[in-house]
């Protein structure tokens, strides 16, 4: 039984039924209700860490079959970092030497290739950008929407408008889950419920170091296509996407304490508008559509916790994605499933993701987080 | 009248055809069949179809209005232009 109907709990269930193996998925609300359907469709394996680098190219690889299995919108149209700081050139020139060592081909581009990948831009800013051609981005309407189907239509259960309640446990090993629509037994339980993963724990006594911090995005109407990639202005903490439907989908960091409640602000809107326009004048003319808040469920070193919990036998956690969790959805539920069935992942970068990592001091090592 | 010739979301052009597929489809809420269809997702923001869809939607399972999952509103209550958020209005 999996709780949790995102993106991360989704593709556990597809991956487990991929090995013979059905489940259950509880989702208090409908699938997709929580982050995912929040998200800004990012997928890369540009990071500074051997454990995100490892789960994220393990994902593209995925994410292309999934596009034919499913008919998920996938896209290699890449990422592009704007750069017009001294510091950041000379920083991300060491992170892309470390990528390129681990197989990501990110590289160091001049202004002339900047405006090639996006011809309307403004770059007089800029100092230079960095460009990861493997990634992309992908659609987490299709991607819910899509395996939703397909696992209720190979015998397996999405429960909507169920929420657990209380994990059972006897002599150490898990009995089942206590829901809004009663008792559910299983011998394994998968929590895959992002912040509300460690409510659940609370009551067995087991603290989880996730925070939700909130995070603030907005979408304008369709245009036509203006370019491809997903752009991050790294001096600004701020990116833009234009999704496959051709709205542009914003987001820009503003102050926020973890565990605030996530509100609309004035400040975000000014911010981002003010970054977006700079670069892509013509974004003035456009209509902002919507805006809405979610919110990162973040760890202290930036990673997931992926795995079983010591001493509880049949209990997994799958959460803590600190605003990656869409793009390594595949990848986490191959691995999960792993878990399950055969007791260790077959990413062995992974092992160094279970919870156990924070009880023995043995933290990821990250150069930068990224985004 | 011919599904096929009503439109129900006129903002992002979806028929009343497409909404009774989706619900043969399995997809038996509004906030799922928003994102399979975008029917809402256009510039009145569902002003003007949610309404109906949620009629047809109701009359199909037999659920109640509090059941189906009706989206909120999100801000602004109208498209606005980027350009309103810039201090001067016009900000280079
Ligand atoms: C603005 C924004 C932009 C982002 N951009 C990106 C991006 O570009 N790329 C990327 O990879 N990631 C991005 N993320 C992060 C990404 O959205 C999340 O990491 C990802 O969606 C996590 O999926 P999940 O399934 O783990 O969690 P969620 O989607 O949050 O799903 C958890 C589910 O559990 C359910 N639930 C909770 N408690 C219970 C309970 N007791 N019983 C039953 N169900 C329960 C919830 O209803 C929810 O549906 C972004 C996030 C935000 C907010
Ligand atoms: S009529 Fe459907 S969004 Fe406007």
């Amino acid at each position: 039984m999996i709780i949790g109907g995102g993106s991360t709990g989704l593709m556990i269930s597809y991956y487990l039924l991929k090995k013979g193996v059905k489940s259950v998925i509880a989702e208090r609300k409908y699938p997709g209700s929580g982050n995912t359907y929040k998200c800004a469709t990012g997928i890369r394996a540009s990071f500074t860490s051997r454990e995100h680098i490892a789960l994220m190219k393990r994902a593209i690889e995925l994410w292309s079959e999934l596009k034919d299995e499913l008919g998920v919108f996938y896209e290699r149209s890449g990422y592009l970092w704007l750069l017009s700081r001294e510091e950041d050139l000379r920083a991300f020139k060491t992170y892309v030497s470390f990528q390129n060592e681990h197989g990501v081909p990110t590289k160091v581009i001049d202004l002339s290739e900047v405006k090639r990948l996006a011809p309307t831009i403004v770059t007089k800013d800029l100092l230079a950008a960095v460009h990861d051609p493997l990634a992309g981005k992908a659609s987490p309407f299709d991607l819910v929407l899509q395996s939703w189907r397909f696992l209720v239509e190979k015998g397996c259960k999405v429960l909507m408008g169920v929420e657990a309640k209380k994990i059972l446990m006897s002599g150490g090993k898990v009995l089942g889950v206590e829901t809004s629509a009663g008792f559910i037994e299983s011998r394994a339980v998968v929590l895959a419920a992002a912040y509300d993963t460690v409510k659940m724990l609370k009551s067995l006594n087991i603290s989880v170091p996730i925070e939700p911090v909130p995070k603030h995005a907005f979408i304008t109407e369709a245009y036509r296509d203006l370019f491809k990639p997903l752009i991050i202005d790294w001096s600004t903490s701020s990116y833009v996407v234009q999704t496959h439907h051709g709205n542009f989908l914003v987001g820009s960091e503003i102050p926020e304490k973890p565990g605030d409640k996530p509100l609309s602000r004035l400040e975000f809107l000014r911010k981002a508008s003010k970054v977006w326009t700079k670069y892509f004048p013509w974004m003035k003319e456009a209509y902002l559509l919507r805006y809405w808040t979610g919110y990162y469920d973040t760890t202290p070193d930036h990673h997931p916790i992926i795995g079983p919990l010591d001493g509880l036998e049949g209990l997994y956690v799958a959460a803590g994605f600190s605003g990656h969790g869409f793009m390594m959805s595949p990848s986490v539920g191959e691995v999960m499933a792993d878990w399950i069935t055969e007791g260790r992942p077959k990413i062995l970068e992974a092992l160094n993701l279970s919870m156990s990592r924070f009880r023995e001091g043995r933290l990821v090592k990250e150069a930068a987080v990224f985004g | 009248m011919d599904p096929e010739k009503v439109v129900v979301c006129r903002c992002e052009d979806v028929l009343l055809s497409d909404i009774l597929k989706a619900i043969e489809g399995g997809y038996r809420d509004l906030e799922s069949i928003k994102r399979l269809l975008r029917v809402g997702m256009g510039s009145c923001q569902g002003r003007h179809c949610l309404p109906i869809v949620a009629r047809v939607l109701a009359k199909a399972t037999g659920l109640r209005i509090d059941e189906l999952n009706y989206p909120p509103s999100r801000p602004p209550l109208m498209p606005i232009q980027i350009k309103c958020f810039l201090s001067d209005g016009n900000e280079e």
